[in-house]
């Protein structure tokens, strides 16, 4: 057996990869972990009760009101997945088209599509929090402005649009991530490629659609599995621009926000609830990671090598 | 039918020319040849015929037709690009299918026309694989059978044979030229391979700078080439260029010996160029031989003959064939001997062909 002696090299090299392992199993692992084993057990507040087997996950599936909190949130998780896939990656992927092209000021749009993914959520929630209040805000005085008035909604302050308002704000802080990455997959097509097609058509939508859209298929596999996980773990925004509660009545609640209040209470019932929190916490994780697999095992195949 | 007529024909990337006004015609049928050293703006002439770049100036007309603002898939123009640009995501039956069927053809005639093709490019057992899993010399035919399916009216090849090893390269070649004889639709041909352009051409246009230099059949070019320029660049090893003075009709190299006029010339220049091929030069050992002096370099041995390159005494190489079992050592002393009638002439300004 080769004997493991340890030299200069490896010594740095530990002293180095110590610290950052340890925060991970303290900070990442652990509380995974811990979170798998306290969704068994019945939860006093913030004392652990019995073992409780699979009651936990009974009752925020099946168990009234949590099973239509439960429903209505992940409901919403969806629409958001759906309107961000055409908001965001929908629009990335044409906005990317445009800049490839080398259309006028693509330099300039460059920078100015990209620049918001770089603010924090933080931040961006508060900016569009002020941009759509109802007298004050940006938007409504823009459209009092333009004459058109009816437009001029409490876009935040009711049910109908709340939700949507949200959305919007969140695909204009992140469009420019898919635009970049589409960018890059396109960068990588043969220019020879693109100038075959030209001889062959004049068409841009069957340009776009035949030959640089599969060819970006990379890009997309990475856009759309980032996206759905992103949907699925939902948080910063609605937390900031909704509250704890999804406001109004629960028209923005998402599992995220739903799974903090049930875990950790919040400021209308003091009343916590682990066992259930964790339960609700497993749930999400086993369905992000089962089905982010399958979308990514899905979208490879159609992959090729250029 | 295709008859190709360029007229002052210009191109500028922002402030840079590099296209100076060409004008061109092509006749139906013709296999052309645009062949000069890179950058010479032979695949930019290229790109402005299929209408992958516009044309700055000047007018291009396919069959009397405007083809300036024509985009490239309406003009009855098919490319085979250097890199061959196959869809990596289409089988071989899809990428020539693919604009076939752009052309509004109806499936049965796509089948058809991709059934002829691959017959003849010997393509049956190749339609259901990916680009990826092809040799290069079937990408090659592949590339070559997504234009042929769009009966083009006019075939444009960009270097098409730069991307295959040397065995493989002469094979298409003579591939391409039997595909011309059997379809006979009018081709481009892009090359900075002589050979490639002397082996196909009917015509071949040779290029520099921009500009068009001399157009003309391959034994024109090598035989009566306009200039300087079209002289050292058709021929291998190139044409060996002599500044010579002329006195009466006896012509020398300060210092290096004199010859009697190897040719008729009627020009009256008393400096200018000789061009000679290494075929009309002999050399000999012989120090009092009427011929110039040289000293050897090197030899080079190609089995069915060599050649020997020599400097003059004014410093220019100049390449001789010899016998292959005609030895020569570096740093001998020889004489050049130019054969009768076998000379060129240029003017020592601008390298024009002087007349005989």
């Amino acid at each position: 057996m080769p004997k493991l002696r340890m030299t200069g090299r490896g010594l740095w090299i530990t002293v180095l990869l110590a610290p950052p392992l340890a925060f991970v199993a303290l900070f990442i692992v652990y509380p995974i972990i811990a979170a798998f084993a306290y969704a068994f057990f019945d939860w006093q507040g913030l004392m652990r009760g019995e073992f409780s087997w699979l009651d936990n996950f009974h009752t925020v599936l099946f168990v009234e009101p949590y099973a239509s909190w439960t429903r209505n949130a992940f409901t919403h998780n969806i629409m958001v997945f759906f309107a961000l896939l055409v908001l965001q990656n929908g629009l990335g992927f044409l906005l990317a088209y445009a800049l490839w092209r080398d259309m006028p000021g693509a330099r300039f749009h460059r920078v100015a599509v990209f620049l918001p993914v770089v603010l924090s959520t933080i931040i961006v929630g508060y900016l569009w929090k002020l941009f759509l209040h109802p007298l004050f805000g940006v938007v409504n005085q823009s459209f009092r402005g333009l004459g058109m008035p009816w437009l001029a909604q409490p876009w935040l302050g009711q049910d109908s649009t709340a939700l949507w308002a949200l959305i919007f704000a969140n695909a204009w802080h992140m469009v420019g991530f898919p635009t970049l990455v589409f960018l890059a997959g396109m960068q990588r097509i043969p220019t020879e490629i693109l100038d075959a097609a030209r001889m062959e058509t004049q068409s841009e939508w069957v340009k776009i659609t035949k030959i640089v859209w599969p060819l970006c298929a990379p890009s997309a596999t990475i856009v759309f599995v980032l996206l759905f996980v992103g949907a699925f773990n939902w948080f910063e925004l609605p937390y900031i621009m909704a509250g704890l509660d999804g406001s109004p009545y629960g028209s923005t609640d998402v599992l995220g926000l739903y799974f903090y209040r049930t875990a950790f209470g919040n400021v209308s019932s003091g009343q916590q609830d682990f066992g259930l929190g964790s339960a609700l916490a497993v749930l999400i994780f086993v369905f992000i990671a089962v089905v982010a697999s399958i979308i990514t095992v899905r979208l490879r195949s159609r992959e090729i090598e250029l | 039918m295709a008859r190709l007529a360029l007229r002052g024909i210009k191109k500028r990337f922002k402030n840079t020319e590099v296209l100076h006004g060409i004008d061109l015609d092509i006749g139906d049928r013709e296999f052309v040849v645009f062949v000069g050293p890179s950058g010479c703006g032979k695949s930019t002439l290229l790109r402005l015929i299929a209408g992958l770049d516009p044309i700055s100036d000047g007018e291009f007309h396919l069959n009397e037709h405007l083809m300036n603002d024509v985009p490239p898939s309406k003009r009855g123009i098919a490319m085979v690009f250097q890199s061959y640009a196959l869809y990596p995501h289409m089988d071989v039956y899809e990428n020539m299918a693919f604009g076939a069927r752009l052309m509004g053809l109806d499936k049965a005639e796509v089948e058809r026309r991709i059934a002829e093709t691959s017959q003849m490019l010997r393509l049956d057992e190749l339609l259901k694989r990916r680009p990826r899993e092809l040799s290069g010399g079937q990408r090659q035919r592949v590339a070559i059978g997504r234009a042929l399916v769009r009966k083009p009216d006019v075939f444009l090849l960009d270097e098409p044979l730069s991307n295959l090893d040397a065995a493989l390269r002469s094979e298409v070649r003579l591939e391409i030229a039997r595909l011309h004889r059997e379809i006979g639709g009018t081709m481009i041909y892009v090359t900075h391979d002589q050979v490639e352009a002397m082996t196909l051409a009917d015509k071949i246009v040779v290029m520099n700078l921009g500009r068009i230099e001399q157009v003309g059949s391959p034994r024109e070019l090598y035989e009566r080439p306009a200039n300087s320029f079209v002289a050292t660049f058709i021929g291998s090893p190139k044409m060996a260029l002599i500044d010579v003075t002329r006195d009466g009709d006896r012509v020398g190299i300060p210092g290096g010996g004199t010859i009697a006029l190897p040719n008729q010339l009627a020009a009256p220049d008393k400096a200018f160029r000789l061009g000679i091929r290494p075929d009309a030069i002999k050399l000999t050992r012989d120090p009092n031989a009427e011929g110039f002096k040289a000293t050897i370099v090197y030899q080079e041995y190609l089995g069915d003959n060599a050649f020997a390159y020599a400097r003059l005494v004014n410093g220019t190489m100049i390449g001789a064939r010899t016998l292959p079992n005609e030895i020569y050592d570096p740093d001998e002393a020889v004489t050049i001997l130019i054969e009768p009638g076998q000379a060129h002439f240029f003017s020592a300004e601008d390298g024009r062909r002087l007349s005989a």
